[in-house]
């Protein structure tokens, strides 16, 4: 999770991570900031990110997103 | 002859009045209500403001939104519109350069337009939309309008830190929009797909393809470019047959697997622009699509969004290079060298347009209206201005006019324009940065600041966040002790480029 927070924090730093649950769903993070992101996840937790998990409910938050990486993980 | 894109638009209302003309995902209009708005707008908008005026639009992505603009050109004005999303300061910057006297805002935007530095009078189109047309004062409004009127004045980066603010004519938006019609065979069994901002250049096709051809547009919820299956889900629902979007909104669901789950199932047409189509992207477009028309096309605001095009008739593979193609009817296109001497078949040279379908200028900046547009070095006999792009090009065994990027320090990021030295000034205005430089990693389309100070990361993309538009905040920042410099003290590029992760 720590990792996860790092790549956000860098990836937005005006953004509060630790609060936000609508960052798709309200704009916050816009499409090309969700193709960085997915690049930087697959990378670095070694996963492959599947258009079908290009929900909002997935990237909503920081919590969503750990999940969907613990997800992936598994798999 | 038509006047303006005013008859246009009498004529389409009427011919397709009941049809729908703009969709987005809440609502609809028909020509018909679209027309009758633009009437109720311009008649309000007429009995204020002068004509020939500039009327500033701040209006959000949905369908009520055009009709502000073309109620503006109702009352013989002309638009331009802005980017409510956009920072405080570069609306400001935008308005201390429009000098409109009159906003016309949505009630969505009203407190945003109150909050700006704006002296003259907001107008919000829900109070006035219900303004009993005047037929006869919008007749005689639209008898002022000529060909070389100004239609709208659409704002670009420029490299001095103030934006640019490019004035396009009647005559030039209906000459560029008749000939993206031939090329993509756009008529009124066409549905549009909008992707781009409606303030921004690349949605005159999208607005200007319905008033003249009586085609449709959807506006396809900003959203979803961030969720490709629901991109291709509303393509799909809405039955669209042709986008014209950037290169990076093309990019998008190739590069995120969208093809993997579903594809635009109506689609016929494709045509892509703002940047260099990297063809590893179209070629799963084409792998999956193989019957649709793919158009690459090429030009800058100045010379009305585009100037050449090229059909796409090979299958691509990864390492494709693509022409540009050859020039859009009404457009005539020439290289110059640096002393404007005309450049040979085969090398690199400036390309320069010329035709009627060259920008009237840079809104209230004429030192930089002359320096852009000028007269052709080649003709000596009559007046005939030419804009030189500061792009380079050569033309090819083939005849066709391939790309070769900037002579500048101009880029295209994600499918805007932007100067590299206005991102370096907006840096220096922040507290702790003593010196930088930006840059651009293309191949990883991130935008770089290379600085030398106190300030940390976290500061720099803070202060770009609250004064410039997304699109022109740097990715990656590097704190230097010192800017690299070359034996003649100016700053080592090259060496900054090897600093690139």
């Amino acid at each position: 999770m720590d990792e996860l927070m790092q790549i956000l924090q860098e990836l937005r730093p005006d953004v509060d991570f630790e609060k936000e649950t609508a960052l798709v769903t309200n704009g916050v993070l816009d499409s090309f900031d969700i193709v960085a992101l997915v690049g930087e996840l697959n990378d670095a937790f070694d996963i492959e990110i599947k258009p079908n998990n290009l929900v909002p409910e997935n990237f909503n938050s920081a919590k969503a997103m750990w999940n969907l990486i613990e997800k992936l993980q598994d798999e | 002859m038509e006047t303006s894109i005013l008859n246009r638009l009498n004529r389409t209302s009427v011919k397709y009045a009941d049809k729908v003309m703009f969709k987005d995902e809440h609502s609809q209009i028909t020509f018909g209500e679209f027309n009758a708005l633009t009437k109720s707008v311009g008649t309000f908008l007429a009995r204020k403001v002068p004509c020939g005026a500039p009327v500033a639009v701040m209006s959000g992505r949905h369908v009520l939104t055009p009709s502000c603009f073309l109620g503006a050109v109702r009352a013989g004005c002309f638009y331009a519109p802005i980017d409510g999303d956009m920072p405080r300061t570069r609306l400001n910057q935008i308005l201390g350069v429009i000098k409109a006297d009159y906003m016309l805002v949505d009630k969505a935007h009203l407190e945003t337009a109150q909050a700006l530095d704006f002296h003259g009078e907001i107008i919000v189109f829900e109070d006035i939309r219900d303004t009993e047309p005047d037929e006869a004062l919008l007749e005689e409004r639209s008898a002022t309008l000529t060909l070389t009127s100004p239609l709208y004045v659409i704002f670009t980066s420029g490299s001095t830190g103030v934006p640019k603010g490019v004035i396009t004519s009647h005559q030039s938006l209906m000459c560029y929009i008749d000939a993206v019609a031939k090329v993509l065979s756009i008529d009124d069994t066409d549905t549009l797909g909008n992707q781009s901002p409606l303030d921004y250049i690349a949605a005159v096709r999208d607005i200007y393809l319905p008033i003249s051809f009586g085609a449709n547009t959807y506006i396809v919820p900003k959203n979803e470019f961030a969720v490709p299956t629901a991109l291709f889900d509303t393509l799909n629902r809405e039955k669209i047959t042709a986008l014209c979007w950037s290169v990076a909104g093309v990019e998008l669901p190739a590069k995120l697997g969208a093809f993997d789950v579903s594809k635009p199932e109506y689609l016929k047409k494709l045509c892509f622009s703002g940047s260099v189509m990297p063809c590893k992207y179209l070629k799963i477009w084409q792998e999956h699509l193989p019957d649709v028309l793919y158009v690459n096309q090429y030009g800058p605001t100045e010379a009305t969004a585009s100037c050449t095009y090229y059909v796409v008739k090979e299958k691509v593979n990864d390492d494709t290079v693509l022409p540009i193609g050859k020039p859009y009817d009404n457009y005539r296109v020439m290289l110059l060298n640096e002393d404007n001497t005309p450049t040979p078949q085969g090398e690199t040279g400036e390309i320069c347009v010329s035709g009627p379908i060259l920008a009237l200028g840079y809104y209230g900046n004429p030192e930089q209206t002359e320096k852009s547009f000028m007269q052709n070095p080649l003709n000596d006999n009559y007046r005939e201005l030419i804009y030189k792009t500061g792009d380079l090009g050569h033309i090819g065994e083939d005849g066709t006019l391939y790309f070769h990027g900037r002579k500048d320090r101009q880029i295209k990021h994600l499918g805007h324009r932007i100067e590299l030295g206005e991102i370096e000034e907006t840096a220096k205005k922040v507290d702790g940065v003593l010196d930088c430089c930006a840059l651009y990693h293309k191949d990883k389309a991130t935008l770089y600041l290379f600085y030398t100070g106190e300030a940390t990361s976290k500061d720099i993309v803070l202060y770009f966040r609250q004064n410039m538009p997304a699109f022109m905040v740097p990715r990656k920042l590097v704190n230097l002790e010192a800017l690299p410099t070359l034996p003649n003290g100016k700053l080592d590029m090259q060496a900054l480029k090897a600093q690139f992760k």
